[in-house]
């Protein structure tokens, strides 16, 4: 019997266990032994409303949309994203696209200060001065320079194509960003 | 089949799995097998031992120990367990009881974080109190890594003669608990109602109430602009209900008083540019600097400190700061809240008519003396009486240690001793496999995004030491079951997530994000969906 559930095994993920072997689970078979606690409805979706609070930041930019190049240099400084950026959508959209880990902790409504970047000169002087509400926001960057804006505030025009992109180095550990832990 | 599974228990996470390999090839490790004896292939149930951790308490600092943890595990394509263990129903700590209602997009971190209980898989159990359903030991008997990121439960205090015994002395965090509608301060209302005297209608503005709040950050100015507004001005808010006949629309004076000049001050310039703003976005509140204090406070190394790496946040409040000062006062408005700079709170005074309340607060005049970065208040001799109705604390929120951690509490800056998130010492005869993260760690500093370089130092040392485990926790129990024994009823994700609906549902206004639920009994109860 065994043997025939071996043949009829689904592969679904690899798993790593510290010894080193290699074991697939089944899950199509043993599926409800892993249990599931939380809830999967979707997040409700929220729109603005007429007291003017800022509920998400930018609206989704069609795929569609002619594309420009960017560079998101991770904190590193090393490792480098070159991606397409839609034009119309913000910075902070497009590393989202990309899966790039810059955080966007008020979602992009300029009320936190994580999505910050550090622009190239040129692309800064060139960018309209950013509003009152940015510039305070900025006032708490962690590695804030002269020409850091924040991700969510800048729209992607045809004139930035090829800009490089720095993520500060807001940590020093190598370990969430991809080293691996030291063998046993 | 023969099957044998030698000494291994049936656990709550297990992973069956077949895998064909050659017979002879007899790998041991940490896997309890069984085997047929069929002949060309060796199949083996396997049972895989996951890494687990814990993080007590599910604020910021929790939450983003969580995502990073999950993250780095992720990239490294690697597994495990993650539980976050909170005490209260609800998550998010700070970020639903201490953010300000008139700040709702600060709170959007929220969606954030419901992603990790959501989709990636990390457990919730709310209503667990560690320290009292169940111990820091049995947790590390559990989990290979335990983090505490628990915050800041009590105040620092002035300490002024009296102060334990006066009636109408709050701290800014119990005040703003109840304004955000905390369960365990609804009573702080009584209090604060009595202060302010008795119940008002909510359109009325308390004339000739004064409020004095101690302190110079963020949780100041929102104790003031909360006041300021009232609870007709927050009304569309989540700012909770009960606040409605207690704040009215607002008290008439409200001062903020610290000892040190405006370039010390810890607020931010969004908080103080909101404080200015008041007047004009209509709440008929005026707001007001005094020139003279600006100009005290300008000592040569302030000045210096405005021009240092780290200036240009303070300039841009001073140039704020300044040009409020310059406008000339609108003595019509029915409110006003004065930043006052340069007064050390001396004493309290007592009311002639009932002794165990405050009619005042005196203040001594300070100048400042020392190095740029290092400013001290020195007193002057001259007083100033600030009279008061009531008086909130707001000079810092405080951590007390957990049960048994005494002796690895820093008592000056009331945190647990760590390094790099690591507790070093040995508790219960036992090192290793514990963790800090937020508050706790660095003390009661910063905005919702410091902690995430925070959790990240945090994760990093996790990482380092489950990588180096020699053999990882051969669990007998896990938390679940622990918990059924002593008959906890924990609140898992779905749980919390009717709360959530509930609160979202039953509004008082269309505006408002939700409606909190205040009552411990009934927010435990829409959580079970029981109709008990």
């Amino acid at each position: 019997m065994i043997h025939r559930i071996a043949q009829s095994a689904v592969i679904l993920r690899r798993i790593k266990p510290p010894g080193g072997v290699v074991v697939t689970p089944c899950y199509s078979i043993w599926k409800k032994n892993v249990p599931h606690q939380f809830d999967r409805t979707p997040k409700n979706a929220q729109t603005t409303t007429t007291t003017g609070i800022r509920w998400h930041g930018g609206s989704a930019v069609g795929a569609d949309a002619p594309t420009i190049q960017v560079t998101f240099i991770h904190p590193n400084g090393t490792d480098r994203s070159v991606v397409d950026a839609r034009i119309g959508e913000t910075l902070l959209q497009t590393a989202h696209r990309h899966d790039i880990d810059l955080e966007g902790a008020c979602e992009g409504v300029c009320a936190c200060s994580t999505c910050h970047l550090i622009l190239p000169s040129a692309m800064y002087d060139n960018l309209p001065e950013p509003s009152e509400d940015e510039e305070d926001m900025l006032d708490m960057a962690f590695g804030l320079q002269e020409t850091s804006r924040l991700g969510c505030q800048i729209t992607v025009t045809p004139e930035m194509d090829g800009v490089e992109l720095r993520m500060p180095a807001a940590t020093r550990n190598f370990y969430v960003d991809g080293h691996k832990p030291k063998p046993h | 089949m023969a099957t044998s599974f030698g000494s291994c228990r049936l656990q709550r996470y297990w992973r069956w799995g077949a895998v064909l390999r050659p017979k002879h090839d007899q790998q041991p490790l940490r896997l309890a097998a069984a085997t047929t004896t069929s002949a060309s292939v060796n199949v083996v149930l396997i049972r895989t031992l996951t890494r687990k951790v814990a993080i007590v308490g599910s604020g910021p600092s929790g939450c983003y120990t969580a995502k990073y943890l999950r993250a780095a595990w992720d990239k490294n394509k690697e597994d495990g367990e993650i539980d976050v263990i909170e005490r209260l129903p609800t998550p998010y700590g700070l970020v639903r009881y201490g953010v300000a209602p008139d700040h709702p997009e600060v709170k959007n971190v929220q969606n954030d974080f419901d992603a990790l209980f959501e989709k990636e898989g990390i457990n919730y159990y709310g209503n667990v109190q560690v320290g009292r359903d169940v111990s820091i030991a049995s947790l590390r008997e559990i989990y290979d890594a335990v983090v505490l990121a628990t915050g800041c439960q009590s105040d620092r205090r002035l300490g002024l003669e009296g102060e334990k015994n006066y009636s109408n002395i709050l701290s800014a965090r119990e005040f703003v608990a109840w304004y955000n509608g905390h369960p365990d301060f609804v009573h702080i209302g009584e209090k604060v109602q009595a202060a302010l005297g008795g119940p008002i209608d909510e359109d009325k503005v308390r004339d000739g109430v004064s409020v004095v709040v101690v302190g110079h950050g963020n949780v100041a100015l929102d104790c003031a602009r909360v006041l300021a507004k009232g609870g007709k001005g927050l009304y569309d808010t989540d700012i909770a209900s009960h606040v409605l006949q207690v704040l009215g629309n607002g008290v008439a004076h409200v001062s903020i008083v610290g000892r040190r000049g405006h370039i010390q001050g810890a607020f931010t310039i969004k908080e103080v540019r909101e404080l200015v703003n008041l007047q004009e976005e209509g709440f008929a509140v005026s707001f007001v600097v005094r020139e003279e204090e600006l100009d005290m406070g300008a000592t040569k190394d302030s000045l210096e400190e405005l021009e240092s790496a780290a200036g240009r946040p303070k300039q841009r409040i001073n140039k704020l700061l300044r040009s409020a000062a310059a406008k000339k006062l609108d003595d019509n408005q029915p409110k006003r809240v004065d930043l006052r700079f340069l007064l050390s709170p001396s004493s309290w005074e007592p009311s002639a008519d009932d002794p165990s309340r405050i009619e005042a607060l005196v203040c001594e005049r300070t100048r400042l003396e020392g190095h740029a970065c290092a400013q001290r208040a020195v007193g002057t001799g001259e007083f100033e009486r600030i009279p008061a109705h009531l008086a909130l604390l707001s000079i810092g929120y405080k951590a007390d240690p957990m049960p048994g951690l005494e002796n690895h509490f820093d008592f000056e800056r009331y945190t647990v001793r760590n390094e790099r998130g690591r507790v070093e010492r040995p508790l219960d005869g036992r090192l290793g496999g514990l963790y800090v993260a937020g508050w706790l760690k660095r003390g009661p500093s910063g905005i919702i995004g410091t902690n995430i370089p925070d959790a990240k130092e945090t994760v990093a040392s996790i990482l380092d030491d489950l990588g180096s485990l020699e053999k990882w926790n051969e669990r007998e129990v896990d938390l679940l079951s622990l918990l059924q024994e002593k008959g906890i009823q924990a609140l898992d994700w779905g749980a919390y997530r009717r709360i959530d609906e509930k609160e979202k549902m039953h509004k008082r206004a269309e505006n408002q994000p939700r409606e909190k639920i205040t009552d411990m009994k009934e927010l435990i109860k829409t959580a079970l969906h029981s109709s008990a």
